[in-house]
C-alpha cells in the first residue's frame, strides 16, 4: 500500500490520470444519493462526509468502499474512482484525516473494485466492528 | 417521477450525457443543427390542456406532433411547460411547471426528492452544456398534467443511476410521486 | 278466444293502450355476479393508472366475448404475478394511510382467482421496488413454497415470504442487483449491472445458503436489455435494445446462457427496434415469439410498434411482419398471448387501447379502449 501522504501534488497525478474533474464526477455519480454535502439519507443512504475516511483506516474498510455497489458498479474508470473517492476524502472530512489512511491508487482500485461482495450490510458490520476495535469507526445506523 | 405516458411525447433530441466509462465529456448525441427556439407551437397547449382533464375512463386524444419515432426530431422550445424544453432532454413523468412549481422547483405542499438521477442536457440557446437533476416532487397524488417521457441515453433498472422509471421520492417519508422538475447543477465540464 | 281472456285482454288494452301489453317484470334478486369457469382467452390486464397512480388496477378480460370480468385493486405503482397453479394472484403494492400521504404501509395481497375475492395479505417492511410492472417485481418458486419480493431503497435486495403462512422470512442483500427471477427450485436470479446475473440458492426455510454470479449475460454498454423476460420452456428469453435474444435455460443448477440470435437483419439493426412495456411474448407450444417493433434510435426504448414481428423460436426465422395502422392500433407497447392451440395475441398501445389478435395470422379480431388509462403488463394463466 501506498505510504505518500495526502499532498496537493499526490491529488493532483491520481485527478490528471482520470479525464475529467473529480468534483464533477461525485456529481455525476454520487451526487443522486448522497447528496450535495455527502450527507446521505437517514436510513437510506449512507452518509460519506467524515465517515469515508474512518473507513480508509483499515485494508477491510479500504476493500469495503471499493467493493460498495456504488463505487464498484458505477461508470467511473479504476483511475476516476480514486479520484473522486480521494476527492470525498478530502472534501468532507480532511480534517479527520489519520496518517494510516493513505488516498486510494490506482493499483489497489483495480486489484480490488471488482471483487464481488456477498452482503454489503453484513460486510459493512463486519468492518465497523473491526474499525470500532481499533479507534474511532463510522456509527452502523444511520 | 417518470413514467410512460398515454400522450407520448417522442423527440429525439441531442442529448449531451456521458456515454463513455472512460471519459467524462459532455457528448451530444444527435447535434441540433441551428439553435433555433421555436416558440411552444399553439396545438400542444390545446392538447395537454385536454389532456389533463380527461378523466381515467375518457379515450384520449391522439399524441401532438408524433413524429415516426428516432426520426431527427428537432423542435426545441424556450417553454418549460414543453416537453421539448431543453432541460428536460431525459425527463419522465409530469412537469412540475404544469402543477404550480417550476421547472426547478416543487409545487407549493409538497416535498422535495431526497434523491435523484443526474445527468446532461445541451441548451442550444447559448450552445452551452449543463448538468442537470432531475428530482421528484413528492407527497401528493399524481398532477397529471404535461406529462412526458424522453429516454435519450436512459438505462434499465439494472443501471440505477441511468434509469428514470423507478419512483425517485422511495427515499422520502412520502413518497407518493406528483412531479418532476430539472434543476440545473451548473455548467458540464468538457473533457480535457 | 275465451270471455275471460278477452276480458283482461280488454283491460290490457284499455290500461296500456297497446295492442300487445306484456306481461310486468318480475322483481329481480341482487347478487354478486360469479366469475364463470376460466377461459383460455382470458388475460388481467395490469393498469398502472399513471394519472391516478395511487388507483393503479388488474382488470380481468376475456378475449372470447370481449366482456370486462372483473377487477383486483392494486394500490400505487404494483407488481402483479399469478401464481404457478393460477388459482391466485398476488399484487405487491403500497397504500398510504391517507390516500395520498401519510404512513406508507407495503404489502402483498392475494385474491382468489375464482370468485376475485381478497384472500389474505403479507405486510412487508417499506422498502418495496416501486418502478412499472414486469414479471420480476415479485415472483413464486415454481412449487409456490416461497414467494420473492423486488426490494430498493435505493439498495437492492428482495424479501422471501412464505405465501402459506403468510410471513416473511427473510431479506436478502443483492449488492446492487435488482429484481427477482425464480431461476430453480429454491434459486432465485438478479439483473446486475454488469451484465451477470446472480443467483441465490435458499435454504428449506428461505435463509441464503450459497450465490453465485453468472457469465456474462448481455453487454450493459453496447446493447443493454431490457428486464421484461418472457418464459420459455426451460427459463426465459430477453430482449435488447437493438433487437439480440438472449435465452437462458435455468433448467439446470446454474444458469445456462444460449447463444444469442438476431431479430433484425444487419441493415435494420440501429433502425428497427424493440420497445415498450412488455416487449415480447412466446407461444411455448408453437414455439413463437412476437415482438412490437418501432423504427427508431437511441432513446426511442420506450416507443411503441408500428409492426408486430414473429418469429419462430427454433429457426430464428421471420414469420411475419404485422402493421399495426390498418388495424388502427396505435403504437404497441404491450404483448402477450394465449398458450392454448387456437391462441390469441393482446396488444396493448400506448393511448390504452387494447387490441385482440389472431395470433396465427394477425388478423384483429377486437379493439377495446376502456381496459384501463395505461395497460403496461399483461398475464395469461
Amino acid at each position: 500500500m501506498s505510504r505518500c501522504r495526502w499532498s496537493a501534488p499526490a491529488l493532483l497525478l491520481i485527478s490528471a490520470m482520470a479525464a475529467a474533474s473529480p468534483a464533477q464526477d461525485y456529481v455525476m455519480n454520487c451526487r443522486g444519493c448522497h447528496g450535495e454535502g455527502a450527507e446521505g439519507v437517514p436510513g437510506k443512504v449512507p452518509p460519506l462526509a467524515h465517515t469515508l475516511v474512518q473507513f480508509m483506516r483499515s485494508p477491510a474498510g479500504r476493500s469495503y468502499v471499493l467493493r460498495v455497489p456504488g463505487a464498484s458498479n458505477s461508470m467511473l474508470s479504476d483511475a476516476q474512482l480514486a479520484a473522486v473517492l480521494n476527492w470525498i476524502a478530502g472534501n468532507f472530512g480532511r480534517e479527520q484525516l489519520p496518517e494510516s489512511a493513505p488516498p486510494f491508487s490506482l493499483p489497489e482500485v483495480a486489484a480490488t473494485r471488482r471483487m464481488p461482495m456477498v452482503s454489503v450490510q453484513a460486510t459493512r458490520r463486519e468492518v465497523l466492528k473491526e474499525l470500532a476495535a481499533s479507534g474511532s469507526a463510522p456509527r452502523e445506523g444511520y | 417521477m417518470h413514467r410512460l405516458d398515454r400522450i407520448f411525447e417522442k423527440s429525439s433530441r441531442s442529448l449531451a450525457q456521458r456515454t463513455s466509462r472512460r471519459s467524462f465529456v459532455a457528448v451530444l448525441g444527435q447535434v441540433l443543427t441551428g439553435s433555433l427556439l421555436l416558440p411552444l407551437l399553439p396545438i400542444d397547449r390545446v392538447n395537454r390542456a385536454a389532456a389533463a382533464s380527461l378523466g381515467p375512463d375518457a379515450t384520449p386524444a391522439p399524441p401532438p406532433h408524433q413524429s415516426p419515432a428516432g426520426a431527427a426530431h428537432k423542435i426545441v422550445s424556450d417553454d418549460p411547460q414543453s416537453c421539448d424544453y431543453w432541460k428536460y432532454c431525459a425527463i419522465d413523468g409530469f412537469l412540475c411547471s404544469c402543477c404550480g412549481g417550476s421547472s426547478h422547483s416543487c409545487p407549493p405542499g409538497t416535498s422535495m426528492s431526497a434523491i435523484a438521477w443526474i445527468g446532461t442536457c445541451h441548451n442550444p440557446g447559448d450552445g452551452r452544456d449543463y448538468v442537470v437533476t432531475y428530482n421528484d416532487c413528492c407527497g401528493k397524488t399524481s398532477c397529471g398534467n404535461c406529462g412526458c417521457n424522453r429516454n435519450e441515453r436512459e438505462r434499465p433498472l439494472y443501471r440505477l443511476l441511468r434509469n428514470n422509471d423507478i419512483n425517485w421520492c422511495v427515499a422520502n417519508a412520502d413518497s407518493n410521486y406528483h412531479c418532476t422538475v430539472s434543476v440545473i447543477l451548473g455548467l458540464a465540464e468538457k473533457d480535457q | 278466444m275465451r270471455t275471460s281472456q278477452f276480458r283482461a285482454a280488454l283491460l290490457a288494452l284499455l290500461v296500456n293502450g297497446s295492442a300487445f301489453a306484456a306481461p310486468p317484470l318480475a322483481a329481480e334478486k341482487f347478487t354478486v355476479e360469479p366469475l364463470p369457469s376460466p377461459g383460455l382467452h382470458w388475460v388481467y390486464v395490469v393498469d398502472e393508472a399513471f394519472y391516478n397512480e395511487i388507483d393503479a388496477r388488474v382488470r380481468l378480460f376475456d378475449g372470447d366475448s370481449y366482456r370486462h370480468l372483473g377487477q383486483i385493486d392494486a394500490g400505487f405503482s404494483p407488481g402483479v404475478i399469478e401464481s404457478p397453479d393460477g388459482r391466485t394472484t398476488a399484487v405487491t403494492t403500497t397504500y398510504y394511510a391517507r390516500g395520498g400521504h401519510g404512513a406508507r404501509t407495503d404489502v402483498v395481497e392475494f385474491t382468489d382467482n375464482s370468485t376475485l375475492a381478497a384472500a389474505g395479505e403479507i405486510v412487508l417492511p417499506p422498502k418495496r421496488a416501486q418502478i412499472p410492472p414486469t414479471l420480476f417485481n415479485l415472483g413464486y418458486s415454481a412449487d409456490a413454497r416461497f414467494l420473492y419480493v423486488s426490494y430498493i431503497t435505493p439498495a437492492g435486495s428482495f424479501g422471501v415470504l412464505d405465501p402459506q403462512d403468510k410471513t416473511v422470512l427473510d431479506e436478502i442483500d443483492t449488492a446492487g442487483c435488482v429484481l427477482v427471477i425464480p431461476s430453480g427450485p429454491n434459486r432465485v436470479s438478479s439483473f446486475c449491472d454488469s451484465g451477470r446475473l446472480l443467483t441465490v440458492t435458499l435454504d428449506s426455510q428461505g435463509h441464503e445458503a450459497a450465490r453465485a454470479l453468472s457469465d456474462v449475460l448481455f453487454d450493459p454498454d453496447s446493447d443493454p436489455i431490457f428486464v421484461q423476460g418472457v418464459p420459455t420452456a426451460n427459463g426465459y428469453a430477453f430482449v435488447s435494445f437493438l433487437g439480440q435474444v438472449h435465452e437462458v435455460d435455468f433448467s439446470g443448477a446454474q444458469p445456462s446462457i444460449q447463444a444469442p440470435w438476431s431479430l433484425v437483419s444487419t441493415a435494420e439493426r440501429g433502425h428497427w427496434r424493440p420497445g415498450g412495456t412488455q416487449v415480447a411474448a412466446i407461444h411455448r407450444q408453437l414455439g413463437r415469439l412476437y415482438v412490437p417493433m418501432h423504427r427508431g434510435g437511441e432513446g426511442s426504448h420506450k416507443e411503441g410498434g408500428s409492426e408486430i414481428w414473429v418469429f419462430d423460436l427454433k429457426s430464428h426465422r421471420r414469420l411475419a411482419r404485422w402493421p399495426m395502422t390498418p388495424s388502427h392500433i396505435g403504437p404497441v407497447t404491450a404483448v402477450q398471448v394465449s398458450q392454448d392451440a387456437a391462441p390469441v395475441l393482446f396488444a396493448g398501445s400506448d393511448d390504452g387501447a387494447v387490441g385482440v389478435l389472431d395470433a396465427l395470422t394477425g388478423q384483429l379480431r377486437h379493439l377495446d379502449k376502456n381496459l384501463g388509462q395505461t395497460p403496461w403488463l399483461f398475464l395469461t394463466p
